[in-house]
């Protein structure tokens, strides 16, 4: 029973989600005080900016010399004085500088603790527990804390102590992503971005919510334990199952793909474009859409299992590829979206950054914009990710300097005037 | 840190009596129409959290990942690439295409917390009738969670589908990984579980604020949306200099000492990304005195290519011959962050991701021993957990029927009848095992 049309949806969803009158709109978690206390850590960092975009006030307490995270980024250029990865993600926070180390600095701390739901940490393990901040000293303050710490390893288990600082890097190795990417002739490949502190982060924030559900009915904060090398051997589907049932280990699969085919990058006359389309009926439309309808029915190709034979799948991307030389990815792109099914292809060009820029899809629909901050000039920010009809997440400032926001917080929250505050910059504690 | 740390968080995260303690979203049912991973996995991860997740499936077939892989993949008439997705959800077959299909998932709905789909723009509304704005008519506190590839509406979403693949491929994660000509796609499947992490995510700060107003949404994550978010400084970048910023293949390129090295048996992965961690390495390789010649002595010098390649193969030649093991604890001793690259073989033996269950062996009626991913969230009061396997298509219709719609088994008949609901076709991926005793049927 349809009740509408296909315009009246995309147009009612679209105006329901306009990016540009997210304003006017109440924030999700706006009742909610975090502490970022990430160092050096960016998971920690992301998974702050995650609660941070979906409105709750999050304070981030750095070291008087700034968290070393600020001067991460490319070599060739910062953002006054910032490094890139740092501006990038450092969103809608309130900077405070805080001396950890010493008494004073300590006791404010235990203050904004008292009265936070939710503590964010990446610090090596027990570090803040040797400084009397853990979180079984903080929770006796404040019993409905709930704390997230992030580390490579983890807090528990057999390799828990004595752990190394956490790198994206290490985290791809241990968590089996760089086993299974690349070439099986070469060496491991790593992916380009900071992928495994993403997934850190996207577990952090998406726990803490599960414990703050939680604690409405318990009235319990609780202490959580994301490892970065965790978060992504949880997206490894298969792999140890695998093991498990036939003792084969999953290897490196470069251009191919052990459980679906096609599902691979082929060149095109500009470059190299991915096309998908791995049943029955969607492999039937790439044959149509390559005028080959014989491929469909040839025994070597016509089934999944078929298809995904090894030596089926080289034999089958050269048959793409044959093709797929004599036309752009935008050639390609209007062939698939004239071809009127059965079946679906999943077709696309391989977009530099650059490329992507310049799609007009994704300025549309607000992944990206041009800001001009007070303090930092033109930017280029993506956006939050999610598009929330009622209570749509958004970004207010992309980065602060260290300790900008000292005076509002500890005057809005601890009672501290400016003069107290003078003496506590001038003693190192903030 | 001290000793007496970490046998406090042992004591705290045990999780030896873990099925015992309660569980974070006990009492939040999960509507899962989606297929493939994207949206089965945003309905399992709140599942791990304790969400009671009812997924639905075509009858006979049922999931298009319950028959993918090659001869290898099949283990007790079922593709493994299904499993990981598909924990702890009670399955039901039923035709969405029939009336009386839709009238059961309104039901359904009614008495749901949240709805995942995964459908291409429009299509439940359009096709079914199922779409959130009829499904909101009968459950206003309804959140309702849509996974795409390109988002509900702008010029991609129409007619444009997604995979993974294509996500990493049209957002730009693909053309900053590696160094080669060739491109090189993330061996597993990231945009989708990524994304499902993100969609997860969007529904519980839905929840949050259901919680506090009583008001329901709909909340959509689109996928390729996901990995442009997840890029780090590509775009800041890109806005700053008007370039893509350069392939580095393995090397970090904001910590240039970094990169993965082939050792006696497999490969390692190594990063000095202080001056302290520098020194550090310097005397692991058993070359303190670099840090005092001039082409290493600060991170800017460091990161000139000629500095860069030879400490590559400074390392490199240190790392050749020794096992991951030895490197790995010389490392730790030095404090130089090194890591091997584990397989699943790796996983599998390690007495570590065992004990923290993120390697999860459990017993379930119809599959026997299994051993998985568990959850990555380690949450101290209320472990996240896999309860049991991915079952048969309908497995449990008659269970939920009952359950949840308080219907009696002559109502579920006349359903059946009609082919409303189904169970299993005789065939590879929706079957039971061949020597399934039946016995653990839920009626």
């Amino acid at each position: 029973m349809p009740s509408s049309s296909s315009s009246d949806w995309s147009d009612w969803i679209r105006r329901e989600e306009d990016p540009a009158r997210v304003s006017e709109k109440p924030e999700a978690l706006d009742d909610l005080v975090v502490l970022d206390l990430s160092h050096a850590h960016y998971g920690a960092l992301l998974a702050s900016t995650y609660l941070a975009e979906l409105g709750a006030e999050v304070v981030k307490v750095e070291p008087p010399e700034g968290d070393p995270a600020r001067s991460w980024g490319p070599p060739d250029v910062a953002l006054r004085g910032e490094g890139l990865a740092f501006a990038a993600e450092a969103r809608n926070r309130y900077h405070i500088t805080l001396n950890l180390t010493s008494r004073a600095g300590r006791s404010l701390l235990r203050g904004l603790a008292a009265r936070a739901d939710v503590l964010v940490e990446g610090f090596r393990p027990g570090y803040l527990d040797s400084l009397g901040l853990g979180y079984r000293q903080l929770a006796r303050l404040n019993p409905r804390l709930i704390w997230v710490a992030c580390s490579a390893y983890g807090q528990f288990g057999p390799q828990a102590a004595n752990q190394p600082a956490e790198y994206d890097l290490t985290d791809q190795a241990l968590s089996g992503l760089l086993h299974i990417s690349g070439d099986p002739e070469a060496a491991p490949t790593r992916l380009g971005s900071w992928i495994t502190s993403y997934a850190q982060a996207a577990w952090a924030a998406m726990a803490v919510l599960a414990a703050l559900h939680w604690r409405r009915r318990s009235g319990r904060g609780q202490m959580i334990d994301v490892s970065g090398a965790e978060a992504v051997m949880r997206y490894l589907e298969y792999s140890v199952l695998l093991y498990h049932t036939a003792k084969q280990v999953r290897g490196r699969t470069g251009l191919y793909e052990r459980a679906v085919f096609p599902y691979t990058f082929v060149r095109v006359k500009d470059g190299f474009g991915f096309i998908a389309g791995y049943t029955d009926q969607n492999f039937g439309a790439i044959c149509r859409i390559m005028g080959r309808p014989e491929l469909a029915r040839d025994p070597r190709f016509d089934s999944t299992l078929q298809r995904t034979r090894p030596e089926n799948e080289v034999l089958l991307r050269d048959e793409i590829e044959k093709w797929s030389v004599n036309y752009t990815a935008d050639e390609i792109l209007d062939k698939v979206l004239a071809d009127r099914g059965p079946g679906v292809v999943v077709f696309g060009p391989l977009n530099s950054p650059t490329r992507t820029l310049g799609e007009a899809h994704w300025w549309e629909r607000g992944c990206f914009r041009r800001i001009a901050d007070p303090l930092y000039g033109e930017m280029l920010v993506s956006m939050p990710v999610w598009r929330m009809t009622r209570t749509p997440p958004r970004l207010k400032w992309p980065c602060r300097p260290r300790g900008y926001h000292n005076g509002h917080v500890y005057g809005a929250r601890l009672g501290v005037g400016p003069g107290r505050l003078d003496e506590l910059r001038n003693q190192g504690v903030l | 840190m001290t000793p007496e740390y970490f046998r406090w968080a042992e004591r705290l995260f045990d999780l030896t009596g873990a099925a015992l303690k309660p569980e974070a979203l006990a009492g939040i049912r999960v509507l899962d129409l989606s297929v493939i991973i994207l949206g089965p996995a945003t309905a399992d991860f709140l599942g791990e959290l304790g969400a009671e997740v009812i997924k639905i499936e075509m009858p006979g077939h049922g999931d298009v990942t319950r028959i993918l892989g090659d001869r290898s993949f099949f283990w007790k008439n079922v593709g493994v690439a299904f499993f990981g997705m598909n924990h702890s959800k009670y399955h039901v077959g039923l035709d969405m295409h029939a009336p009386a299909g839709q009238e059961v998932i309104r039901k359904l709905t009614a008495r749901s917390d949240i709805v995942v789909e995964n459908f291409k723009a429009g299509t439940l509304e359009e096709k079914f009738g199922l779409g959130y704005r009829q499904l909101r008519e009968v459950n206003p506190r309804l959140i309702y969670v849509a996974n795409t590839g390109f988002g509900q509406w702008g010029p991609f979403s129409r007619g444009r589908a997604s995979y993974d693949g294509l996500a990493q491929s049209v957002s730009g994660l693909t053309a900053i990984t590696g160094d080669g000509e060739i491109p090189t796609r993330s061996g597993n499947y990231i945009g989708d579980w990524f994304g499902a992490c993100l969609s997860a995510l969007g529904a519980l700060a839905a929840l949050h604020w259901r919680e506090r107003t009583g008001e329901g949404q709909f909340v959509e994550m689109a996928q390729c949306e996901g990995l442009v978010r997840a890029m780090d400084w590509t775009w800041l970048y890109a806005g700053l200099t008007g370039r893509d910023r350069p392939k580095t293949g393995n090397r970090d390129p904001v910590f240039p000492t970094s990169g993965v090295f082939r050792c006696a048996d497999g490969y390692v992965a190594l990063v000095a990304g202080t001056d302290a961690e520098f020194r550090a390495l310097c005397r692991l390789l058993g070359r303190p005195g670099l840090t005092k010649d001039r082409r290493f002595s600060s991170a800017a010098a460091r990161r000139a290519p000629a500095s860069a390649g030879a400490l590559d193969r400074l390392i490199a030649d240190w790392c050749a011959g020794k096992s991951r093991a030895e490197i790995e604890r010389r490392a730790r001793a030095a404090r130089v962050a090194a890591a091997p690259v584990m397989t699943a073989k790796d996983h599998y033996e390690s007495a570590h991701f065992r004990a923290r269950r993120s390697v999860w062996e459990h017993e379930d009626p119809v599959y026997g021993p299994m051993v998985e991913y568990g959850p990555a969230p380690k949450l101290s009061a209320t472990p996240a957990r896999i309860k049991w396997a991915g079952k048969p298509v309908g497995f449990h219709n008659e269970f939920v029927l009952k359950k949840v719609l308080g219907l009696g088994d002559d109502e579920i008949l006349d359903l059946e009848r009609a082919g409303v609901i189904g169970k299993w076709a005789d065939r590879l991926g929706a079957k039971p095992p061949d020597d399934w005793p039946a016995r653990a049927f839920i009626q």
